[in-house]
């Protein structure tokens, strides 16, 4: 966005470090490349994205995204609808390639590893970076076959019972165990829809994933099932780095360590979550905090 | 050994291979299947793929050219008077060749030249079929094997079977590409050569059609007459009977359905109507040449008028029945199209049903119903069977539906059934007539869909 | 409003009639589906049933082989047909003129010899006994014994004279006539003997034929769809392929047997009137028809499951067979069955590639010549005598019981498969 202001890193780590505690709203010396305000940075990043954009056709969706995503925390990505975190958020794991007209450019890392790279197989990428979508959609298989599904494809399982063994941990490490521990070979469509949703996360948790992407996982779900994802969420923050869409800043606010704000393409904002929503610094995030627009 | 025994242990060594690759591949990491880059059963496939795909493509490749080149063997070893035959003449010695080496009914006399062109020719074919067995056989083998050696740890087995079955889905979607040019060629080139002998413009222009002249070939005048007027007449006169049967009953059933039937009586009487759809042309044929054109020549009797036994009247009557549930279910379709919105502004201004359907809907409807139509009348122009058996073979030029005239179908079958031979005019003549079909109905079909795609984005 | 009143009954009248004419058209449909029926019905029924004769038949060892003899290659060269000529003489020892005793064995199918023939070579023992077997009629006598003839025609008008009908009577009245259920309909080849045809060859012909077809068409068809629409870009290509296809659709389906005449025949060189080519042929016709119903059976199946199958990094290629394949087969198998029975009804394309042949033979393999069922058909309903009338009839209610059933079996697939998501 803003050209002029330096593209250098190490330069923008040292204006953070002597910015401290009383920082105004928009800071521009605060600001790194694209213009967001607050920390890109982290120190232990699971995936670094530099200058994302990304198009649909000849629409641009995505501007300039810089961001880290650290380990074991939970980033959340909040903005109005439309404002592309979804998008953004596909890029990670590279389900955008499913779109014919989407083009992504920029460079998004993880591990030192360009995941957008043209030699890299996106197969193993999607292994370690795993998906839960906005509406549960278990396939219309077994309980069992849903969470095997995963394992199989990738060989995990040396056998038939250590296949058992990775399926009964899934759903025990989703809290779904002692739920649907009698019936796994019962379609997943059958359970409700926070079973079906955390019956997805279990899937994605059972190609033992290092990240895991959820686009607004509890928008189709009631309060109390809601409750269950957001503990659960918090719990496998020990295992796994969790990058969330939801459209609920109480929920960002809950689940999260770390809060990315959006609006229009852009990243705006990103910060520790308090901080965010104590005290943003840009006036855009002030107003959607405050229920301005949004 | 037949083709069909090879192919039986082609596919037997490739479920081998698949068997021989997976296990290897497991061998390769002892059981841990997490350090192969793809699951073991993708490196069976990839070694069955190597092993049976190159040796299949030879044997395409060797059936396509055995017949033509073990054809150009025996003809050299004919005599050389047999040799220089016409093309025509030496074709048929050599089908009597082919007929000798096979055991069937040969047309001529068998004499010594004959009998040892056909041994000849019989030995040269189990000769080539031996080396083919061999040649695909070992090939298979062969790849087999190296496929086999050169899986690894790191192969990436899966993408390529991947790419391989993606091969196959492209070359698949291309058949139909395919299947259209073929159609083009084949149609025009004959028709070209038919042209060469007949002007286009007596053919298009000509006014009469009598192409069984030629009895003998060296007769003079013995070209016969392909002006192909009547026959378009023909056509027309017929497909215009079928769509007076069809426009209106189907049209007036679709609205029915539509608009007025309850549930129950819709979902009984559709699919009967249906079941007309479903009807085999050859069925319709046999009703129309068995019940329905005697019964308009008795009813013409009856009335004191002459209906020809193959009256156009009958078979397009009974075409026009066939076309009924075309008709009505692209109407339907059509109807159902027309947003509810505008139903409702015209009962809201106190407007009965039909008053609604005949001033609101059918004119919103009109571009749809006039494409379906027009699809409906290239079915009713290309269809053969029934104007086959109850349409007359002369050429009338005439405009009277209770005479009995010929179509462009008809003549076709006429033309191309039974024994051909492939440079006569009369042959070739079904070509250039195929070729105004297919040009016809290709026209018609394109017009038709675009305006019933033009009406369906005006109400998306 | 008064205005509006008064011409209110005449645009209640009006609704009233345009009702009408709604419903008159629908009943007029159904009137011809019942009436190609009944039609096809009450031409047909009879043919499922044949008149036999009864013969006392004493094999003759003069006229067949001595007795004891069992080489099958003297015993089938035995004279049955003047065996059975002796028989009918020896029943009418009254019929003495040259004219008279050919009339006479006109009533006997000449099948008869074949199947006492075949008596012999099974049971040599027989020759030299006397026995009484049923034969069949020839198909005059079956029609008359049906009604299909009407004897206030005068004689020489008849197919049947006034002599051989006081002949029938005469067996008729010591119960040697008598109809019963025509297997030989089912189990023989085409004949020119109306009492010996048979629709095996036929049907047998369809269902290589229709292998052929299914073989080629399912594959290339459904690989055609999943390419169109699950791995293909949108673009100028694939727009191309799906114009083409939409065309093909409509190409009237004799030209694709002047295809197959001039591709298959005349350019690959291969034989005429054989199923394989029959094959052929009708997979490109069908082809249009599968593709689009598998096109269909794909776009049902939601985005959701793809992007679950990627998600968990199934490679698109494994997310198509694991996942949306399976969801879409029933939809492409009910696409198939409409495909495969529209191909069985078929018939002007076949006339094209040769299979118009009068083939006896039942065939044993795709390379064999062959009839079909809808060609027989035609074939059949081309023939002067009456009996081949019913024949016909009798193979089109096969035929339509066939697709029939095809048909019910796609609808019975679609709804126990049909799945709202
Ligand atoms: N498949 C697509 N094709 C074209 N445009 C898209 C597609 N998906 C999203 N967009 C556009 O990209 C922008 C961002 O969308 P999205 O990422 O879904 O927003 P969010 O998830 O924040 O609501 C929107 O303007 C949307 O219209
Ligand atoms: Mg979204």
């Amino acid at each position: 966005m803003d050209e002029v202001i330096n593209r250098n890193s190490t330069i923008a780590r040292e204006l953070k470090a002597g910015s401290g505690a009383e920082v105004g709203m928009q800071v521009l010396n605060d600001s790194q490349s694209s213009g967001t305000v607050g920390d890109i940075y982290v120190d232990d990043p699971r995936m670094t994205c530099r200058n994302v954009n990304v198009y649909y056709g000849d629409k641009q969706a995505i501007f300039d995204i810089d961001l880290d995503i650290a380990k074991h925390q939970v980033i959340s990505m909040i903005g109005p609808s439309g404002c592309g975190k979804s998008t953004f958020l596909r890029c990670l794991n590279r389900m955008n390639d499913t779109i014919d007209i989407c083009k992504v450019t920029g460079q998004i890392k993880m591990e030192g590893q360009d995941i957008y790279d043209g030699g890299l197989d996106v197969v193993p990428l999607r292994a370690s970076v795993g998906m839960v979508f906005q509406k549960p959609n278990p396939f219309p298989k077994s309980i069992y076959d849903n969470i095997g599904y995963g394992p199989r494809i990738h060989g995990l399982n040396d056998d038939k019972d250590h296949l058992d063994e990775i399926v009964e941990t899934s759903l025990k490490k989703a809290g779904l165990w002692e739920e649907v521990k009698d019936r796994l070979d019962q379609p997943g469509t059958g359970l409700s829809g926070g079973q079906q949703q955390r019956l997805c996360i279990a899937r994605a948790i059972a190609v033992s994933p290092e990240v895991i992407l959820m686009d607004e996982p509890c928008s189709a779900l009631d309060p109390i099932a809601t409750a269950k994802i957001e503990e659960l969420i918090d719990e496998l923050r020990e295992n796994y780095t969790i990058a969330i869409v939801t459209h609920s800043m109480q929920q960002a606010a809950r689940v999260s360590q770390r809060t990315a704000y959006f609006h229009l393409g852009k990243l705006i904002e990103v910060g520790e979550t308090d901080q965010i929503f104590t005290a943003p610094r840009h006036r855009l995030t002030e107003d959607y905090i405050t229920g301005r627009f949004g | 050994m037949h083709t069909s025994t090879l192919i039986i242990v082609l596919l037997g060594l490739m479920s081998l291979a698949y068997y021989m690759g997976r296990k290897r591949s497991l061998n390769l990491v002892s059981g841990r299947v997490r350090d192969l880059h793809s699951l073991p059963s993708y490196y069976g496939l990839l070694t069955a793929l190597w092993c049976g795909i190159p040796a299949i493509l030879l044997l395409v490749v060797w059936i396509s050219f055995e017949g033509s080149v073990v054809t150009g063997l025996v003809v050299d070893s004919l005599p050389q008077e047999t040799q220089n035959l016409p093309p025509e003449r030496l074709n048929l010695v050599l089908n009597d060749i082919r007929n000798l080496a096979t055991g069937d009914i040969v047309s001529t006399t068998v004499d010594e030249n004959m009998q040892q062109a056909a041994d000849h020719y019989a030995r040269l074919q189990g000769i080539s079929h031996m080396a083919m067995f061999v040649a695909a056989l070992s090939l298979a083998i062969l790849a087999g094997f190296i496929a086999h050696r050169s899986i690894s740890r790191q192969q990436r087995a899966r993408n390529r079977v991947e790419k391989a079955v993606n091969f196959f889905l492209l070359s698949s979607s291309t058949l139909a590409i395919f299947t259209t040019i073929g159609i083009v060629l084949s149609v025009l080139f004959e028709s070209l050569r038919f042209f060469q002998q007949i002007p286009v413009t007596d053919f298009i222009f000509g006014l009469e059609w009598s192409p069984q002249t030629a009895i003998r070939a060296d007769q003079v005048g013995s070209s016969g007459v392909f002006g192909a007027i009547p026959l378009f007449a023909g056509t027309f006169l017929i497909t215009l009977i079928a769509m007076v049967v069809a426009v209106p009953i189907g049209l007036l059933s679709a609205i029915y359905m539509a608009e007025y039937a309850g549930r129950h009586f819709r979902s009984l009487a559709k699919p009967v109507l249906e079941v007309l759809a479903g009807i085999p042309t050859v069925v319709y044929g046999f009703f129309a040449a068995l019940t329905v054109a005697p019964f308009f020549r008795d009813l013409g009797a009856s009335l004191g008028l002459g209906v020809s036994s193959e009256s156009a009247l009958a078979a397009g009557v009974v075409m026009g029945i066939m076309i009924i549930p075309f008709v009505s279910s692209l109407s339907d379709d059509v109807i159902n199209a027309v947003p509810q919105a505008m139903r409702d502004g015209s009962y809201g201004l106190g407007a009965t049903r039909s008053e609604t359907i005949r001033q609101v809907i059918i004119p919103a409807a009109l571009p749809g119903i006039v494409g379906g139509v027009l699809l409906a009348v290239s079915r009713a122009i290309g269809e053969t069977m029934i104007v086959v058996m109850a349409a007359g073979l002369s050429a009338n030029l005439t405009a009277n539906p209770l005479e009995a005239v010929t179509t462009v179908t008809v003549q076709i079958v006429t033309l191309l059934v039974g024994d051909q031979e492939f440079d006569s005019a009369k042959t070739l003549a079904a070509f250039a007539l195929a070729l105004v079909l297919f040009v016809i109905t290709l026209a018609l079909n394109m017009i038709a869909l675009h305006i019933v795609r033009k009406y369906r984005e005006q109400y998306e | 409003m008064t205005r509006v009143e008064k011409s209110l009954a005449r645009r209640y009248r009006q609704e009233r009639n345009f009702k009408r004419l709604g419903l008159g058209a629908i009943l007029l449909g159904l009137l011809f589906v019942s009436f190609l029926f009944i039609s096809i019905f009450a031409n047909g029924y009879t043919a499922f049933q044949q008149t036999f004769i009864k013969l006392d038949v004493f094999y003759d060892p003069e006229m067949i082989a001595p007795v004891g003899e069992t080489d099958p290659d003297v015993l089938s060269a035995g004279n049955y047909g003047g065996l059975v000529k002796a028989t009918m003489r020896e029943l009418f020892p009254s019929v003495t003129s040259r004219r008279d005793k050919k009339k006479l064995y006109g009533l006997i199918s000449t099948g008869a010899r074949f199947q006492i023939r075949e008596r012999v070579m099974q049971d040599p023992s027989v020759i030299g006994q006397r026995e009484s077997i049923w034969v069949p009629a020839d198909d005059d006598v079956d029609m008359l014994i049906k009604g299909h003839i009407d004897l206030n025609l005068p004689e020489s008008d008849r197919r049947i004279k006034d002599d051989q009908l006081s002949w029938i009577q005469g067996m008729q009245e010591e119960g040697r006539v008598e109809k019963r259920f025509n297997t030989t309909f089912f189990t023989a080849g085409d004949s020119r003997e109306p009492e010996l045809s048979g629709i095996k060859g036929a049907a047998v012909g369809s269902f290589f034929t229709l292998l052929i077809c299914l073989a080629i068409s399912f594959p290339v068809g459904v690989a055609a769809a999943v390419y169109l629409e699950e791995v293909a870009p949108k673009n100028r290509w694939t727009d191309l392929i799906e114009v083409n296809i939409n065309n093909l659709a409509a190409v009237p389906s004799i030209v694709f047997g002047l295809l197959g005449l001039a591709v298959f025949i005349n350019f690959f060189g291969l034989p005429r009137s054989v199923p394989l080519v029959g094959g052929l042929v009708l997979a490109l016709m069908t082809l249009p028809t599968i593709i689009i119903a598998s096109r269909a059976a794909l776009k049902s199946v939601p985005p959701s499951i793809r992007e679950a199958a990627l998600g968990v990094g199934a490679s698109p290629m494994q997310t198509i067979t694991h996942h949306v394949l399976p969801l879409a087969l029933p939809g492409m198998l009910t696409g198939t069955i409409i495909g495969m029975a529209q191909a069985l009804g078929e018939t002007a394309p076949l006339l094209m590639i040769g299979m118009v042949a009068f083939i006896v033979d039942i065939p044993g393999g795709a390379m064999d010549p062959s009839a079909v069922l809808p060609v027989q058909i035609y074939l059949w309903a081309d023939s002067p005598e009456r009996a081949f009338v019913e024949r016909t009839s009798a193979a089109i209610m096969v035929l339509l019981a066939f697709l029939i059933s095809m048909n019910l079996l796609a609808v019975w697939l679609r709804k126990k498969f049909e799945r709202r998501w």
